[in-house]
């Protein structure tokens, strides 16, 4: 899985959990709550979902490491190459 | 929906003489059992504060009768169960508070399961309108990006509203020393027409002394 299909899930469930925010728009430094008013209970439910989605683990301490878009897609590349070592 | 809350809003103002108290509260060991509790378990199952706000009161409002239940036609009727109505808001705007029940009776992880699953039937519009009558007591939490307080109106014919400030952590003074502490401000909207300040402070420090033992909730 490239950057490139990471980015997508990313945003696939993003759209799931603000289904009305702009999200081709967003500035990928933006934090994500802010920008998408997402709140504790909406970035749970985002995390769990990339858990079914990649199979990587998120534990909770990493969890402003996933705040930006960019951030998120750095974060979850790296877990999958870990991942598959 | 706008419509429905000024009709609600305005109807508890007219009727109910609101009081309102806060009280701060030192939460570190809920963040510290949290966070602990989490480490161990996937993104399914592991907990948020709110689901520990919401117990501690259900479990106050059990030891406080004059908290929760309904006052209509003019007297108060306290209700033996308690089910709490969690403000939830509405993406786009709006918020209502369905009702968890039997609060006091059912685990946090049981707690939190029901709690995802309200928030998410809300987002898709598919709460019963039994659910919004059913709550005889209401938390409102602005979550982690909110501000340090917020005064609840209560909504008819309840005669509580209990509102949760987001977590901050702040120095505090602990046994001599400055310490960094995650601190809420919890606060208690309640009806004089049942209850009065007192009684009120009572419950409010219920909620704090819960909340010093999560794993007891």
């Amino acid at each position: 899985m490239n950057d490139l299909d990471i980015r997508k899930v990313v945003l696939d469930e993003l759209g799931n959990i603000a289904p009305e925010g702009d999200l081709a728009g967003i500035d990928p430094t933006a934090d994500l709550r802010e920008a998408l008013d997402i709140d504790s209970m909406d970035f749970l439910n985002f995390v769990t979902a990339i858990h079914h989605r990649l199979g990587v683990d998120i534990p909770e301490i990493d969890y402003p490491k996933l705040i930006t878009l960019n951030g998120a897609i750095a974060y979850l590349t790296a877990q999958l190459k870990s991942a598959k070592r | 929906m706008r419509a429905a809350i000024a009709a609600a809003m305005s109807r508890s103002k007219r009727e109910i003489p609101h009081y309102y108290l806060e009280h701060q509260v030192d939460v570190t060991a809920c963040e510290q059992w949290l966070a602990r509790t989490n480490a161990a378990r996937p993104p399914d199952t592991r907990l948020l504060f709110g689901a520990l706000a919401i117990k501690s009161v259900a479990l106050a409002a059990l030891r406080f009768p004059a908290f929760n239940g309904f006052y209509r036609e003019g007297k108060f009727e306290p209700s033996s169960a308690v089910h709490v109505g969690v403000a939830i808001a509405i993406r786009g705007g709006g918020l209502a508070a369905p009702a968890l029940r039997d609060t006091d009776n059912i685990s946090l992880d049981e707690l939190m399961t029901r709690m995802r699953d309200l928030v998410q039937r809300m987002r898709a519009g598919r709460i019963r309108s039994s659910e919004i009558a059913d709550p005889t007591i209401t938390v409102s939490s602005l979550g982690e990006r909110g501000v340090d307080a917020l005064y609840g109106i209560i909504y008819p014919p309840q005669v509580a509203i209990v509102g949760f400030g987001k977590v901050a952590v702040r120095p505090c003074v602990v046994d001599g020393v400055i310490a960094p502490r995650s601190v809420v401000t919890i606060t208690l909207s309640a009806d004089h027409r049942v209850s009065d300040g007192h009684a009120g402070a009572l419950f409010l420090a219920e909620v704090g002394k819960l909340l010093q033992e999560p794993d007891k909730l």
